[in-house]
């Protein structure tokens, strides 16, 4: 294995973990409803329900790239959710995301795992060249949105007024 | 609405924009009736504090009137004449549920920016850079407050504009500074700094018990206002500080001693060169002549607080402290768990922060209310706004 796909694998690939005082069941509750998945992954990619099980990502990158795809969730398991890509994704990957009760009174571990799988395999283009963020970028703040959401019942912004400059936009 | 814009190093405006407006359930819209300049906001004037963004709106101590709430806002309603603390809250995360306020797990937008700095995000501030959560500031005339049931207080009849004023930043730090110390009887806690932040940990540090409050720094008015507080005072320029701090301990050295200064601490001789060279080369951010005394002064077992705001810093004598048994508290204020105690303490008397505000501004004059604070002219300890 060359460098550079060495650098690519490790880079299409992240896990974060988050605990959040609340059991288990109410935040599988929460993530699984369709206008949670939208909110809490807006910052890479618009989600749309399709149906229960099935949800149409569209994620944007630079100058005006966009990359479509559809996701299957396996919610057979109480401890843990799995998605993946279905035929045809312009970016394929995978998810799941682990409840596991956390020690003492401090609620629930949330261990969140995404792979990316970019076109032309391990030696393709990078994920965050893809979608101008980098996958543990990705993971971590869904995952601190999500505790936001799950927590207060809102999600921390400042949008529209950030800095005033420019009607309140920061960009 | 006007409001007072950082636009790059040393470079501040009075501007047009637009007014802030409800976005979340908790929020509130505050008409500000007084904000003012804290020690802190030098650091992103000067450019001493990364990821500032040309046009944001500066000051986080901040009091005014509720004049819109949103539709989960419980406690607090239109009318009400509220102080907010500097760090932004949620009250339901297990950080705020352990008074630990300023690390509050939800309020910060922007975590990717700070969790690489520090590990974890921290709670958002108000106009203290993006990395701290990009929310606008309160030299305005309205400023956006989230999270209002946990982030709001009514102040009582009985505790004017001005005394609310510094309930938002500088009680609440300095009187943490002084819980931290863990006074016991016959205690004797000394204070670098007779800043806004110094002068409150030493009327905290009186309130709380301690024996003796000694109050060093070099400015003549505001040692004065640490002594009309009760201090005996110390100016570093005059004085040996650990000689004098041993003379006035009976050679035990202070139980606590508290850095009300931080990373643009003054100094004298050698040492303060070095730091200020490297500091301008961008080698370090800070000189930390104060911390380094601290904790060369406190006694054997003893309690060093660190209330100052520093980046990074080196010849840092960790050796010292760890040889000396030394307890080290530190923290961003945890404001929202003392806030209802300074209230009542101001109230009755026992806490005067409206001694802190010596200069007062229109919100339009708010530059030259900076310059004036910056090089405390005219004995300027803190500057406050009116919009």
């Amino acid at each position: 294995m060359n460098a550079k796909a060495s650098e690519t694998q490790l880079d299409a690939a992240a896990k974060a973990a988050v605990t959040i005082s609340r059991p288990a069941e109410e935040l599988r509750t929460l993530w699984l409803r369709p206008d949670t998945q939208a909110r809490i992954w807006a910052h890479f990619a618009d989600v749309v329900a399709l149906d229960n099980r099935t949800a149409e990502w569209v994620a944007h990158g630079p100058a005006g790239g966009e990359y479509r795809w559809q996701t299957e969730m396996d919610d057979s398991a109480t401890s843990e959710l799995r998605w993946s890509t279905l035929e045809g994704a312009d970016v394929a990957n995978t998810g799941s995301l682990a409840f596991r009760p956390a020690p003492g009174e401090r609620g629930t571990e949330l261990h969140l795992d995404v792979r990316f799988d970019p076109p032309g395999g391990a030696v393709g283009e990078a994920v965050s060249k893809l979608f101008h963020i980098v996958p543990r970028e990705i993971v971590l703040k869904a995952l601190y949105q999500f505790r936001a959401l799950a927590l207060t019942g809102e999600i921390p912004t400042t949008d529209p007024q950030p800095a005033a400059r420019n009607g309140g936009t920061d960009h | 609405m006007r409001a007072l814009c950082w636009n790059g190093v040393n470079d501040l405006r009075v501007e047009t924009v637009t007014d802030p407006a409800i976005i979340n359930p908790n929020d509130v819209i505050l008409k500000v009736r007084l904000s003012t300049t804290c020690g802190s906001d030098l650091h992103l004037i000067d450019g001493l504090i990364p990821t500032m963004k040309a046009g944001d709106v500066l000051g986080h101590e901040f009091m005014g009137e509720i004049v819109d709430v949103g539709r989960e806002v419980t406690k607090v309603q239109r009318g009400d004449r509220v102080v907010v603390p500097s760090f932004i809250s949620c009250g339901s995360c297990w950080y705020c549920q352990h008074d630990l306020y300023s690390l509050c797990d939800t309020t910060h937008p922007k975590p990717e920016l700070q969790e690489p700095l520090l590990g974890y995000p921290t709670a958002g501030i108000y106009a203290y850079s993006h990395a701290f959560g990009g929310y606008a500031g309160a030299h305005a005339e309205y400023v956006r407050v989230p999270f209002a049931n946990t982030d709001c207080f009514a102040v009582p009849d009985g505790v004017s504009d001005e005394a609310a004023l510094f309930i938002s930043d500088a009680a609440p730090t300095g009187f943490m500074g002084a819980d931290f110390c863990n006074i016991q009887r016959g205690d004797v806690v000394a204070v670098w700094g007779c800043g806004g932040v110094g002068l409150m940990a030493q009327q905290g540090a009186m309130i709380l018990g301690a024996e003796r409050v000694i109050a060093i720094d070099r400015f003549p008015e505001r040692l004065a206002q640490a002594a009309a507080f009760g201090a005996i005072t110390l100016d570093y320029t005059q004085v040996d500080i650990i000689e004098a701090l041993k003379e006035l301990t009976g050679g035990r050295g202070p139980d606590a001693c508290i850095d009300a200064v931080g990373m643009e601490a003054g100094g004298t001789g050698l040492q303060q060169a070095y730091d200020r060279v490297k500091q301008a080369l961008y080698m370090e951010t800070d000189r930390g002549a104060a911390l380094r005394q601290a904790m060369l002064a406190v006694r054997k077992g003893g309690t060093l607080v660190i209330l100052g705001v520093y980046g990074l810093m080196d010849k840092f004598p960790l050796g010292l402290l760890m040889n000396k048994g030394v307890t080290v508290r530190t923290a961003q204020q945890h404001g929202q768990a003392y806030v209802p105690r300074l209230l009542e303490h101001a109230q009755r008397g026992e806490l005067t922060p409206a001694a802190l505000a010596t200069h007062r501004f229109s919100l339009e004059d708010s530059p030259t209310g900076y310059h004036m604070f910056k090089h405390k002219e005219d004995g300027c300890l803190r500057a406050v706004f009116m919009p």
